[in-house]
C-alpha cells in the first residue's frame, strides 16, 4: 500500500515537472540582462527587484532607410506617434513613422519668406497640441515653428526685454509648448531659469529659477577672503535645466544636474514655483547610494525628463545611464539600465520618451534609439500607480498583490495593501501589510484605530481589573500589611518615619 | 562569591538610585558597594542597549536591526568602562581624590541602573506608541540617560570628596587622558608590531639559509 502511494507520487510529480516547464515563464531571468533592476528601500539600501523593463532592440539612421545619426540630441513623439528627432549634426530633423520602422520625412530645409533656409545645429524639438513642430535651432540662435509637414509657420529669436542682461545671446537648447502655445525654451547660459515666449513670439520672461544654496561654512570663508581671492574663486550660479517636459495641465517638468545628488526634478506651475511632490526620505536626485570616485561616481546626473502620465515621470541619467520611475508622491517605483557596449546599454543617453508602457531613449553617440518594453512586473506597477492615482484603492490592490507575488518585498506593493485595508477597517491585517512596507505614518494610523478597538472591547473587563486591584492595595495596606510583616519576623512599617535602608 | 550577589548587596544597588548622595558616600566608607555587581550592571545596561535597538518599534527606531551586533557592542562598552574607570582613577590620585579604582568602578557601575530600567521599558513601551506619540518614548529614554549621567556625575563626586567645579575639571581631564591612553596603546601595539616584524624577518632569513 505504502509502495504505490509512494509511486502514484513520483508519478503525479512527474507530470507536474512536465507541465510547468511546458507553461512558458514571463518572468525575465536577471542573468539574461546587460543591467540590474533595483529599488531603494526604506533604509537606504539597493534591493534588486525583478526586471521592469527589457532591451527590445534599436533603431539608428540606416535602419530606418537614411544615413546614419549624427549625434542627435533631442526626440519628440507627436499625438499621432510620429517620431520627430533632431538630428543635430546632421542639421535636419527625421520624422520616423509611428512604429519606427521608416522614414516618413526628413526636413532639413524650409521656405521662409520666398527664400531657402536650414538648420545649423538643432538640439531641441518639439511637438505642440496643435500639432505644430518647434525646432530649437541652436546655432541660428533661433526656435523655428513648422508645421509636421515641414511648411515655415513662425520663427522666435532675439527676445527682448530689459531683465535680459546687456549682450545676451539667445542659444535655445531644449523647448516645450503648453496647450496655450506658450514656448517654454532652455538656452544656454541663462541661468535665471526657464525663458518663455507668448503665442506672439514676445518674450514674458523667466520661469522657475533654481536658488543657489551657500552654506554657512562657505559663506565664513567668502567673508575670511580677501577680494582678490574672491575674484579668483568659483562663482555661485545656479546650475541650469537640462530636459523639460510638460503634463496636460500645463505644468512643466524640468530635469536638472543636483551635484548633491537632491533633487534633479522640478514640477513648475504656471507661476513658476516649484509644486513637485517628494517621498518620505525628500529625496528626488536620483541614486542614494554611489562611490564618491571616477566617472562611474558622484550623484546621478539627469539629463532629460518624460511626464508618463497618471503622475508618473521617468528620469535619465547620463553618469550611470540608468532611468529613474518615480510616483506623483515622489517614491521611486523602480530603476534600471545602464553604460555598457552590450545590446539594451547606453554610451551617452540624452533624451527619454515614452510610447504608451514602452520607453524609448535616444543616444548620442551611438545615433539610435533604444527600445524598452515593461515586463509584467512593470506594466503591474505602472497600472497599480495609475490606479491609485485615479483614487480607484480597490482594483490598484489587486495589482499590487500581484506585484508582491513577483517581489515580496516590494514595499509600495506593501503600503498600497496596508492602505486599502486600513480603508476597509480592517486594522490588524492594515497593520501587518504597512509595517512591511516600513510606512510609519499609515501604520500609526492603523495602529491607533486598532488600539481604540481593542481597548474599548475590553473596556469592562480593564476597568473591573483595575477597580479590584485599587481596592486590593487598599486593603492589604489597612490590614494585612502590619500582620503580615510581624509573621515573618520584621517590624511593622511606620508610614511617618522617613528615611532609608540604613 | 555568595557575598558578593547577597540581598543587601542587590538592594542597594537600588538604594543608590533613590538616594545617590548617600549611597555614595557609604560605598566609599562603609563598604556597602560590590564590584561584580557594578561589572554586571554595565552588562546588562549594553545588553538594554543593544535590545533597545534591535526591538524598539520601527515607529520610533531608525535603525536597522541588521547593524546591531550586540556582542562588538558590549565589548565596545566594556572597553570604554574600562578606560573611563582607569582614566577617571590615574587622574584623582593626583588631584587627592579620595576615592579608590574599586569605588570608581561601582560608581559608574552602580549609575547604570536608571539607563537599565528606561532601556527596556522605553523597548516595550514603543510597541504600544504611534508616531506623534513616539515623543513620549523620547522623554522616557531621555530621562533614563539623563538620570544616569546625574548619578555618574554624584559618584564621582562623593567617593572623591570633590567639589561640583573640581569633578567637571576632574572629568575634563579623564577625557584628556583616555585620549592619551589609546594613543600610547596603539603607539604599543604598532612598535609591538614592529618588533615582532624584525624578528620574524629574522627567523624567515635563518629558515631560508640554513
Amino acid at each position: 500500500m505504502k509502495r504505490t502511494k509512494k509511486i502514484i507520487g513520483a508519478v503525479g510529480f512527474a507530470i507536474a515537472f512536465l507541465f510547468s516547464s511546458l507553461i512558458p515563464s514571463e518572468v525575465v531571468r536577471a542573468e539574461e540582462l546587460p543591467y540590474d533592476t533595483y529599488n531603494y528601500n526604506y533604509r537606504e539600501n539597493v534591493v534588486i527587484t525583478p526586471a521592469a523593463y527589457v532591451p527590445a532592440g534599436s533603431v539608428t539612421g540606416q535602419d530606418v532607410g537614411t544615413s546614419g545619426f549624427n549625434e542627435p540630441q533631442d526626440f519628440c513623439k507627436a499625438a499621432d506617434g510620429k517620431i520627430y528627432i533632431a538630428d543635430t549634426k546632421n542639421n535636419r530633423i527625421v520624422v520616423l513613422n509611428r512604429d519606427m520602422t521608416e522614414t516618413v520625412r526628413v526636413i532639413d530645409s524650409f521656405c521662409r519668406n520666398g527664400e531657402e533656409d536650414g538648420f545649423k545645429m538643432p538640439q531641441g524639438v518639439c511637438i505642440s497640441e496643435n500639432n505644430q513642430l518647434y525646432v530649437a535651432d541652436t546655432e541660428n540662435k533661433r526656435i523655428v515653428v513648422l508645421t509636421p509637414e515641414g511648411e515655415f509657420v513662425k520663427q522666435i529669436d532675439n527676445p527682448q526685454s530689459e531683465i535680459l542682461e546687456d549682450g545676451f545671446e539667445f542659444v535655445p537648447l531644449k523647448v516645450t509648448v503648453d496647450y496655450a502655445d506658450r514656448v517654454y525654451c532652455i538656452a544656454k547660459n541663462a541661468f535665471e531659469g526657464i525663458l518663455v515666449f507668448e503665442e506672439n513670439g514676445s518674450f514674458t520672461g523667466y520661469y522657475g529659477t533654481i536658488e543657489v544654496k551657500i552654506s554657512l561654512w562657505e559663506k565664513f570663508w567668502k567673508r575670511l577672503a580677501s577680494k582678490e581671492e574672491r575674484s579668483k574663486q568659483q562663482l555661485y550660479i545656479p546650475t541650469e535645466f537640462t530636459g523639460i517636459d510638460i503634463d496636460s495641465d500645463g505644468f512643466v517638468y524640468a530635469s536638472n544636474i543636483d551635484s548633491d545628488g537632491l533633487q534633479g526634478v522640478r514640477r513648475l506651475n504656471p507661476r513658476g514655483e516649484d509644486v513637485i511632490q517628494k517621498g518620505e526620505n525628500k529625496n528626488l536626485g536620483g541614486d542614494l547610494q554611489f562611490g564618491v570616485y571616477g566617472t562611474y561616481g558622484g550623484a546621478s546626473e539627469f539629463v532629460d525628463v518624460v511626464y508618463r502620465g497618471k503622475g508618473m515621470y521617468s528620469l535619465l541619467d547620463r553618469k550611470r545611464g540608468r532611468i529613474f520611475t518615480y510616483d506623483k508622491e515622489g517614491n521611486l517605483l523602480y530603476i534600471f539600465g545602464g553604460l555598457g557596449s552590450q545590446k539594451g546599454t547606453f554610451t551617452t543617453p540624452i533624451a527619454i520618451e515614452t510610447i504608451g508602457d514602452q520607453i524609448i531613449v535616444l543616444d548620442a553617440n551611438q545615433g539610435a534609439i533604444l527600445k524598452f518594453n515593461a515586463t509584467q512586473y512593470g506594466s503591474l506597477i505602472n497600472e497599480a500607480v495609475g490606479l491609485r492615482y485615479d483614487g480607484d484603492e480597490e482594483q490598484a490592490i489587486e495589482k499590487w498583490q500581484e506585484v508582491l507575488r513577483l517581489d515580496e518585498n516590494n514595499e509600495l506593493a506593501n503600503t498600497g495593501i496596508g492602505k486599502a485595508y486600513l480603508t476597509a477597517g480592517d486594522n490588524k491585517t492594515a497593520m501587518h501589510y504597512l509595517k512591511l512596507g516600513m510606512n510609519r505614518k499609515y501604520y500609526s494610523i492603523a495602529f491607533r484605530r486598532y488600539r481604540n478597538e481593542i481597548l474599548s472591547k475590553n473596556m469592562s473587563t480593564i476597568m473591573t481589573l483595575l477597580i479590584v486591584l485599587i481596592v486590593a492595595a487598599g486593603a492589604y495596606r489597612k490590614f494585612f500589611r502590619d500582620k503580615v510583616r510581624e509573621k515573618l519576623g520584621k517590624k511593622p512599617i511606620q508610614p511617618s518615619k522617613k528615611g532609608g535602608l540604613t | 562569591m555568595k557575598g558578593f550577589f547577597s540581598k543587601e548587596k542587590w538592594k542597594y544597588a537600588f538604594y543608590t538610585v533613590s538616594h545617590p548622595m548617600d549611597a555614595y558616600y557609604e560605598i566609599r566608607h562603609r563598604e556597602r558597594g560590590c564590584v561584580p555587581i557594578a561589572i554586571l550592571l554595565v552588562i546588562l545596561f549594553s545588553l538594554s542597549f543593544s535590545i533597545n535597538r534591535i526591538a524598539a518599534n520601527f515607529i520610533v527606531n531608525d535603525i536597522d536591526p541588521l547593524d546591531v551586533n550586540a556582542t562588538t557592542e558590549l565589548i565596545a562598552v566594556l572597553l570604554l568602562y574600562l578606560l573611563f574607570c582607569v582614566g577617571n582613577w590615574s587622574i584623582t590620585c593626583l588631584m587627592g581624590g579620595e576615592g579608590r579604582l574599586k569605588d570608581i568602578v561601582i560608581a559608574v557601575g552602580y549609575a547604570m541602573t536608571p539607563m537599565i530600567l528606561c532601556f527596556n521599558l522605553g523597548t516595550v513601551f514603543s510597541q504600544f506608541v504611534t508616531e506623534d506619540e513616539g515623543a513620549f518614548y523620547g522623554i522616557v529614554v531621555a530621562l533614563g540617560i539623563a538620570y544616569s549621567l546625574l548619578m555618574m556625575l554624584m559618584g564621582i563626586m562623593q567617593v572623591h570628596n570633590y567639589t561640583l567645579g573640581k569633578t567637571l575639571i576632574t572629568l575634563f581631564l579623564t577625557f584628556v587622558a583616555m585620549f592619551i591612553i589609546i594613543f600610547v596603546a596603539l603607539l604599543l601595539f604598532d612598535l609591538l608590531n614592529q618588533v615582532y616584524n624584525f624578528f620574524y624577518s629574522i627567523y624567515q632569513e635563518l629558515i631560508f639559509r640554513v
